[in-house]
């Protein structure tokens, strides 16, 4: 937008107020942001945990709480790391799939499935505090 | 003309020598034994050996009998390998080809390493026949071109010479036979994405995902031996023990003990044959459970099992998709796969994209 | 490649060991009692899951074959098979139906140990219908054996709280849910035990079967007596006992006081070891040697069964493991408690993948 007249201006200067007026810089948040993103978070780790416990997920009924109690065993700590089952070095996610494959003889789900995701942030969150190992068998 | 175009190949690898070879690509750097390094006169030697015909009670079969190198030293297409006079064993000869890297030798794993294996056959009655290994020593210690090789390979001369020698120029020999560069290799490890057909590409995704093969013919990051050198129950050939397996376990336990040579036995009697590693091991896990073979060059080396009982590849690949011929003993990696029609010919065709091609 | 010498191989190849047929120069064992020398079979944790019509989970239905397969290999022949409980998964008429089938094809006697997984749908009403009670005792060959059942919990979860059994059980069969309740003998059955234990002397063996371990190990999965201490008191004033149980699906072994505890292998399928949960504490018993971490791939791989002999009162449990090396926890009449006798091995990677 070319400015010409003042009062083009003003609306310029008061729409990048109004954009600017929540935080001052795309670096700052406040503890109110802070504590609504990690909530959201453990919204995704709830749905995580219910995907963990469904019988549907698979199609024989056995679901993964059932090899991982509270996910233990999952190691995400240890990916991108070499899977002997896939004969690759895979990220974690490609290992969730293989479970659901072959234990669980159902179908695979595509990394963006917000199953797929929530799958993710349950394991991860019940293995929090436990250092980074990548590779590590 | 294919498997003219691999004995070529591995002629080639091998009058090249194998010492200073690179491994074809697809394969890790070949294990050697520190008490038997690779020369070249060691493995012209125990070509040489390989060939011979006298070892035999008649004359008549070398180890090249049931490892030919026309046939990827298989002999294709026989089921189970014929001996002296035409007797018939109970397994399928195992290819020569990778197995260098091998950690143990035969169906059964009953010898560690590639030396022990060549003992093996000489002195057993339904393959060269002979009694013991004198008749063989006594060609070595004084066939004049023999004489000449062992003292140059070895330094060694006369009563000198022993099966120790003999055996480590064969594995010496066997060290060189390498089977890799098939056009998976080029596009696994190429990396060339034009190497392998669609089909054979589509193939490689079933063979790591739905057909759960790649968990016992392994592939790795670098390289791919298709093999995880274990013993798995595949339900091959077990329905002839099924019913009274108990009383032939512990009757054959026995005869162990008492002196039973598990060599003779496994390959004279079909029963015995069929207790796999147990014959060896003594342990219920190995209860009907047979080596895992490579999968390289397999187009050539049918038909396939440690019986000769599947003829194509087809059937090999509907063996599995059923699971297996279930039983007691059966290993938990055999499950039916629910593959479809296109799924078990792309399999196949990966399969086939296995061979070693000639540069 | 493997860089063993030929002797070195042959001694692993050919030898006879633990957990194979038995060869017929039979191992004598030469104890002071030999009345109370012989073998048993423990088969536990099935876990047979019925999915529809007449499907089940196959990779469970397989692991039993395989026990039932292998057992009936034993020779000589046990003199009796223990079943250590949960064989079904959701105490359904139709899993414990097919799980019976399957183990009817052994060729022995068989005595039950109840779990969970078979109780909380119906209170082990069909159980008690087709395998007689939930607790009793036996004597054999001068050894007294109890089996408890130490998988109740307290009358308000059991009865109050659930719509209907199917709800309960759901809540039950899941190992880390919250809404769960600890194990327990009970008051009733504690006094029971009071009383059959006083008919027998103290220097009388005495052999306890139950699915729980009977000790205090980790309660967020129901590795977990609550009154394990009031038992372990009526266990006390004898010479030698020894707790065989199940629930774990691990290799577990302990000994506190006088009582010396060995956990089962489950034949369907293994769980972690408490300890690689990374939010909460637990206690496994210290003298475990542990294995590595399963390959699903290999459904067999960590499970199996086991056979214990038992020499004077001590027991020597061989674990028969498809996909493992066998293991065996003897007791060790030096130490006073039971041990790995063969792990760690030198000659092989540290088993600490886990």
């Amino acid at each position: 937008m070319c400015i010409k007249k003042p009062w083009q201006f003003s609306v310029l200067w008061l729409t990048l107020s109004a954009l600017v007026s929540a935080t001052a810089y795309a670096d700052e948040f406040t503890k109110a942001d802070l504590d609504r993103w990690q909530a959201e978070y453990l919204t995704v780790v709830k749905q995580g945990r219910e995907v963990f416990t469904d019988p549907n997920l698979g199609k024989n009924g056995v679901v993964c709480a059932q090899c991982h109690p509270n996910g233990a065993n999952t190691h995400p700590e240890t990916y991108p790391k070499f899977q002997q089952q896939l004969g690759k070095v895979v990220p974690l996610w490609e290992m969730i799939n293989w479970c659901i494959r072959n234990p669980l003889e159902g179908q695979e789900l595509s990394a963006d499935d917000p199953k797929m995701i929530a799958l993710q942030a349950y394991i991860t969150h019940e293995r929090r505090g436990v250092n980074l190992a990548p590779g590590k068998h | 003309m294919k498997s003219r175009l691999i004995g070529l190949c591995i002629f080639t690898m091998v009058t090249l020598g194998g010492s200073a070879l690179a491994e074809p690509l697809g394969l890790p750097p070949v294990p050697i034994p520190k008490d038997n390094p690779q020369t070249q006169d060691k493995i012209k030697l125990g070509e040489k050996l390989f060939h011979d015909t006298r070892f035999s009670s008649t004359g008549k079969v070398s180890c090249a009998t049931c490892h030919d190198k026309d046939k990827a030293f298989t002999d294709s297409p026989l089921p189970v390998s014929e001996g002296i006079n035409k007797l018939k064993g109970t397994r399928n000869a195992p290819t020569v080809l990778n197995s260098a890297y091998l950690h143990t030798q035969f169906w059964d794993g009953r010898e560690p390493d590639l030396e022990g294996q060549s003992a093996q056959p000489f002195i057993n009655p339904i393959e060269m026949g002979l009694t013991s290994h004198d008749p063989i020593l006594k060609i070595v210690r004084t066939d004049p071109e023999y004489v000449t090789a062992f003292d140059k390979v070895f330094g060694k001369s006369g009563e000198q010479i022993t099966m120790k020698e003999v055996t480590q120029a064969i594995a010496s020999f066997e060290r060189t036979v390498l089977a890799g560069n098939s056009s998976f290799d080029h596009y696994q490890y190429g990396p060339d994405k034009n190497a392998m057909s669609e089909a054979a590409i589509r193939g490689l995704k079933v063979f790591t995902g739905q057909g759960r093969c790649v968990s016992c013919h392994t592939i790795s990051q670098t390289h791919a031996l298709f093999t995880n050198n274990r013993f798995h129950n595949l339900g091959i050939g077990f329905e002839r023990i099924q019913q009274n397996v108990t009383e032939l376990a512990i009757a054959f336990a026995k005869a162990k003990d008492e002196g039973t040579d598990v060599d003779v036995a496994v390959l004279t009697n079909k029963n015995i044959s069929e207790l796999g590693r147990f014959a060896v091991s003594g342990e219920w896990r190995d209860m009907g459970a047979f080596k895992t073979p490579t999968l390289r060059n397999i187009v050539l080396t049918s038909p396939y099992m440690h019986d000769g009982s599947l003829q194509t590849l087809q059937d090999v690949v509907e063996f599995y998709n059923n699971g297996g011929r279930v039983n007691g003993f059966q290993s938990g990696g055999i499950r039916p796969l629910n593959l479809s029609e296109q799924q078990q010919t792309d399999l196949i065709s990966f399969m086939m994209s296995l061979t070693s091609i000639s540069k | 490649m493997s860089q063993m010498n030929r002797r070195d191989f042959l001694k692993g190849a050919g030898v006879l060991m633990a957990g194979t047929v038995l060869p017929f120069s039979t191992i004598e064992l030469a104890f002071a009692n030999s009345r109370q020398n012989f073998t048993f079979a423990y088969i536990s944790d099935s876990h047979i899951q019925h999915i529809k019509g007449n499907q089940f989970v196959r990779n469970w239905d397989r692991g039993l074959i395989r026990a039932v397969a292998e057992t009936n290999l034993m020779a000589p022949k046990p003199d009796f098979v223990m079943y250590g409980g949960d064989l079904a998964q959701l105490a359904k008429k139709s899993e414990i139906d097919h799980g019976l089938e399957l183990l009817s094809a052994l060729r022995h006697k068989v005595h039950y140990v109840m779990g969970e997984h078979d109780y909380y749908l119906d209170l082990g009403e069909y159980w008690e219908s087709r395998l007689g009670p939930q607790y009793y005792s036996f004597d054999h060959k001068g050894v007294h054996f109890v089996v408890l059942n130490s998988i109740l919990t307290d009358d308000d979860w059991t009865y109050n709280r659930w719509s209907s059994g199917e709800e309960r059980m759901n809540v039950m069969a899941g190992l880390d849910n919250p809404n769960g309740s600890p194990f327990m003998v009970g008051a009733k059955q504690r006094t029971w035990l009071k009383d059959d234990l006083a008919k027998v002397a103290k220097d009388t063996p005495v052999i306890v079967f139950s699915h729980s371990p009977l000790q205090k190990i980790y309660k967020g999965w129901n590795f977990w007596t609550e009154d394990a201490e009031q038992v372990q008191a009526l266990l006390k004033p004898f010479k030698k006992v020894t707790v065989f149980y199940g629930h774990v699906h691990q290799v577990q072994y302990n000994q506190i006081g006088n009582i010396s505890f060995h956990a089962v292998m489950a034949t369907a399928w293994p769980w972690p070891y408490p300890q690689t949960y990374a939010q909460a504490p637990s206690y496994l018993p210290k003298l475990t040697v542990k294995m590595n971490r399963a390959d699903p791939f290999f459904e067999r791989d960590a499970t199996g069964w086991q056979f214990i002999d038992i020499n004077s009162g001590n027991a020597a449990m061989h674990y028969s493991l498809a996909d493992n090396a066998s293991r065996t926890v003897a007791f060790n009449t030096e130490t006073g408690r039971p041990e790995d006798i063969k792990y760690p091995d030198e000659s092989l990677p540290p088993q600490n993948h886990y």
